[in-house]
């Protein structure tokens, strides 16, 4: 009777609930590695280091300093970003294949055993 | 839909509950892990010698995978259905203990069973003896105990019947709950409460479990560092990040939104949140700081992760050499903020930052250019005071700030906010909290906690009160002991034996060392005994007395008297001389701050909140006095100059006058008694502008106090030599004097007009004298007893 339970809430509810699973650690990934933040501030300095900008009646050459510190900052914090952003979408892109192929073959999953045992009938080998 | 208050044990929400039971066992799980790993393993071995039998047991091992995946996700919880039928609606450890045939005795046996049902009776004090008690009184069917249960789940917005719930509807089906209830000093009332804090800390654990979202590993890399500022500030964010249970049941919400619309919205983004100490404002921050750290609040996004410091004023200081560097480090630590774009400045007591003196710093010259350019956003805590203080030496600096008060707590709001605290308590302390503790810690803190206020001056005498728990229980009693050894006060309803015997014969321990005054004796005597077996009003002092009659005839001996024997010892007498208050502007002494003058009536009742207060010669005080005065005779309170209501309900007024003492001599004199010519005194008084109707009004009992006659003297002389013999006991010597001795000091001591005063020195001149004599002259050895005759008297 059990196991009939077992089966029934498999291919019903079951199916479903994984797929919740699913989205929850894949929502879990994109929170930890701040995805919606590094994508929002890609081009941000980084930690606002020489983030100030020269006032109107400082020097050329000060405005280019500045100028150029601040493209640097930029540049370090894109690269840092996407470092992270690359490693968080690998991640989301492993997990969410395997998910999918988890969730294609989700009703295959009870029926293993007599896959099993036909694959051992044919004496299939390695 | 239709109702059915049955249980139906073929729902299958109990096979469910059967189920989970079994498969969710820790044996069972490990079982079916072992398998799971021994067909793998065996399965890895076969593939490895190549041979095809390992597709089998790789096959059946996804039945164990399947199994697990069941029973952790589709028996872990059993939701309830959306139905009016009473198993639907049920709570998992029900399902599993009730069945078809049961009675309602059998209800109640199974009560302690349930985890619900147990915190109700944990927390209520309600034994299981009780339970059973009321077995007998119970209807015969179920039924009823079921539709009640429903309603009650639907009144207390509960998800599920729960064994607390069925506990409540049980007692409800009782004929004459009510009164059964008051027996043990609980109402209905109490008992939905209680259903809904076992909800609350059940969300509490549920809560728990959910993975909580603050930003990730690269939240902050948009913005700046801040060195200095973490060096002198706390990271309130950080430290209060996931606690997101501190905000679920704090009624003080509505003021998150206001902060957050302040801070979202153009224009002045800087807060004042002014109220008294121990309302909730730090509370308040954390919350808010919890708020903005958790990705799933709904907040607009330019406050999302936006962190909240608060600075540490004294760190500040003592870092700095001079005012300069202050202000050195202040410009440095703003400018980080500026530049770091996250940051939300807290100022605690922010008042510390815009007065010079001793652990505070004028920073007010700084900030206002820096506020008025909406370049920082900023949270200062103060009181009100203090904010009228700041406001009246910066108005530019207060019309920069959006004011938000923060009120204290009513009784149902802190009640509220103590069940949110007392998890903690519970955790920290390793005690249990009873609902009524909770209940007692708001009412006495109210009545004895100054200086800081609701929810706060609760929450700190529930946390002391843990350290008078009995077996690991915090009671209605616990937090009573706490007050009772913190302050000094009587308030448990006299218990035991020695109490009562004390309080019943009063008039006796009175009499033993003061003479005849019966009247005014038995009217303390029953005001004291009024409030011990608590019928007295509550709201008012246990008893305010006006003494009147001639010098040295017992009035201040008799409430020396009274702090002696009930209020502990005769050290706990407030004495004010009112011949000390006779202009107008003595008012203000009466009432000054307990921090410039000690010694005024208010400093002294809260220090001393249990005590004979003695209002000696009150005639004499100035009328605005007299007037400043009916509060507290009327309603037991009166406010000091900072504006606290000081408490005078457990205190004892005795107001103490010569007026009308002539009269009374005359009176009496004539042979009449006390009741004969009391009213008639009392009415001339008021005639001759002593003292006005209203005042006299306001006492409980106005009791004349007659002249002592010589046999009230020779009482009076025996006490007098009972004391000298008590003083002399160290030195094992006593003295007595022969009845002669006595006349002749009874004739020389008295004086109708000064009572017992003039004995008092005829006693030191003779008796006392001699006494000193006999011992440095060596005549009086340990041991012996000096007898004073008539002779010795007249020598000495």
């Amino acid at each position: 009777m059990a196991i009939i339970e077992m089966f029934f809430w498999w291919y019903a509810s079951g199916w479903a609930v994984f797929a919740q699973k699913t989205k929850s650690f894949l929502s879990n990934i994109i929170d930890f590695f701040s995805m919606n933040s590094l994508i929002r501030t890609l081009f941000k300095p980084f930690r606002q280091i020489s983030a100030e900008t020269a006032n109107e009646n400082a020097s050329l050459d000060l405005k280019f300093h500045m100028f150029i510190d601040r493209l640097i900052s930029r540049f370090i914090g894109f690269a840092t970003r996407l470092v992270l952003l690359v490693a968080g979408l690998f991640l989301i892109l492993v997990g969410g294949t395997i998910s999918l192929v988890l969730i294609i073959i989700w009703p295959l999953v009870p029926l293993m055993p007599i896959i099993g045992l036909v694959l051992t009938i044919m004496g299939v080998t390695l | 839909m239709s109702h059915s208050f049955e249980f139906d044990s073929k729902n299958p929400r109990v096979h469910k509950a059967y189920q989970k039971r079994i498969f969710n066992s820790p044996a069972v799980l490990l079982f079916n892990f072992i398998i799971l790993v021994v067909l793998l393993a065996g399965g890895g071995v076969l593939f490895y010698f190549k041979s095809c039998f390992c597709w089998l047991l790789f096959g059946c091992s996804a039945f164990p995978i399947v199994f697990m995946f069941w029973v952790k996700n589709s028996l872990s919880e059993i939701p309830i259905k959306n139905s009016q039928k009473f198993t639907d609606l049920i709570s998992e450890d029900l399902l599993l203990l009730l069945n078809e045939k049961m009675t309602p005795t059998d209800l109640v046996r199974i009560l302690p069973k349930t985890r619900s049902g147990l915190f109700l009776m944990v927390r209520f004090e309600l034994p299981k003896s009780f339970f059973e008690q009321i077995g007998g009184l119970l209807p015969a069917a179920t039924e009823p105990i079921y539709d009640s249960a429903c309603k009650i789940r639907q009144e207390t917005q509960s998800e599920e019947i729960t064994g607390a719930i069925l506990a409540v509807a049980i007692i409800e089906n009782l004929p004459n709950y009510e009164q059964i209830l008051s027996q043990l000093k609980l109402s209905i009332h109490d008992l939905y409460q209680g259903i809904t804090w076992y909800n609350y800390l059940n969300g509490l654990v549920k809560g728990g479990r959910k993975t909580l979202h603050t930003g990730g590993i690269a939240r902050d890399f948009a913005f700046g560092y801040t060195p200095t500022l973490e060096h002198f500030a706390l990271n309130l964010s950080v430290r209060y990040m996931g606690t997101n249970e501190r905000i679920q049941q704090a009624e003080n919400k509505e003021i998150i939104e206001k902060i957050i619309h302040t801070f979202s919205h153009t224009g002045r983004q800087n807060v004042a949140l002014v109220g008294a100490y121990g309302s909730g404002r730090s509370t308040l921050v954390s919350s808010f700081a919890e708020t903005l750290m958790n990705a799933d609040s709904k907040i607009p996004n330019s406050l999302k992760y936006r962190q909240i410091y608060a600075l540490d004023a004294p760190s500040l200081i003592s870092a700095a050499k001079n005012s300069g560097e202050i202000e050195y480090l202040m410009i440095k630590i703003l400018n980080e903020i500026y530049s770091a774009r996250n940051i939300i400045l807290c100022l605690d007591n922010a008042h510390l930052f815009f007065e010079e003196g001793p652990g505070s710093v004028d920073i007010a010259n700084l900030l206002v250019p820096v506020l008025e350019a909406g370049k920082i956003r900023i949270i200062m805590i103060m009181d009100d005071q203090k904010f009228l203080e700041i406001s009246a030496k910066n108005p530019n600096l207060t019309n920069l700030l959006n004011k938000i008060v923060v009120t204290p707590t009513d009784q149902n709001e802190t009640i509220k906010i103590l069940m949110d605290q007392v998890p903690y308590f519970e955790h920290q302390k390793n005690v249990i909290y009873t609902f009524k503790s909770l209940l007692e810690a708001y009412r006495l803190s109210k009545q004895y906690i100054h200086d800081i206020e609701m929810p706060g001056k609760a929450k700190l005498l529930l946390e002391s009160s843990a350290s008078f728990a009995e077996n690991g229980l915090v009671t209605e009693t616990s937090v009573q002991n706490t007050i009772e050894r913190t302050y000094g006060v009587k308030i448990k309803v006299a218990e035991d034996n020695e109490d009562r015997e004390t309080l019943l014969n009063l008039e006796n321990l009175i009499h033993a060392r003061m003479v005849d005054q019966v009247e005014a004796v038995s009217a303390v005597s029953n005001a004291l005994r009024r409030a011990a077996a608590g019928v007295k009003n509550q709201s008012r002092p246990i008893g305010t007395f006006l003494f009147l009659g001639p010098t040295g005839v017992g009035k201040t001996e008799l409430a020396k008297t009274l702090s002696e024997v009930y209020f502990n010892g005769e050290n706990n007498i407030i004495r004010i001389d009112m011949n000390e208050f006779v202009e107008a502007s003595d008012v203000s002494r009466l009432i000054k701050d307990g921090a410039k003058d000690s010694l005024s009536l208010t400093a002294q009742v809260i220090k001393q909140p249990f005590a004979v207060v003695l209002l000696d010669e009150i005639e004499k005080a100035h009328p605005s006095v007299l007037t400043t005065l009916l509060q507290v005779l009327d309603e037991g309170v009166l406010r000091d100059e900072r504006n606290r209501e000081v408490s005078f309900r457990d205190t004892i007024i005795i107001a103490t006058s010569n007026a009308g003492a002539n009269e009374i001599r005359k009176h009496i004199a004539e042979g009449k008694k006390i009741d004969d010519f009391k009213e008639v005194l009392i009415e001339k008084m008021i005639n001759d502008g002593e003292f006005k109707p209203e005042f006299l009004n306001r006492f409980d009992e106005i009791c004349l106090f007659k002249p002592l006659s010589k046999e009230d003297l020779m009482q009076v002389l025996d006490l007098m030599i009972a004391s000298t013999n008590k003083t002399l006991s160290s030195q094992k010597i006593s003295v007595k004097l022969s009845d002669e001795a006595k006349q002749i000091l009874i004739e020389k001591g008295y004086d109708p007009k000064m009572g017992a005063r003039p004995m008092r020195r005829i006693v030191q001149k003779t008796v006392e004298n001699f006494v000193a004599t006999a011992i440095l002259s060596g005549i009086a050895k340990p041991g012996s007893t000096l007898t004073i005759s008539a002779t010795e008297i007249n020598i000495s």
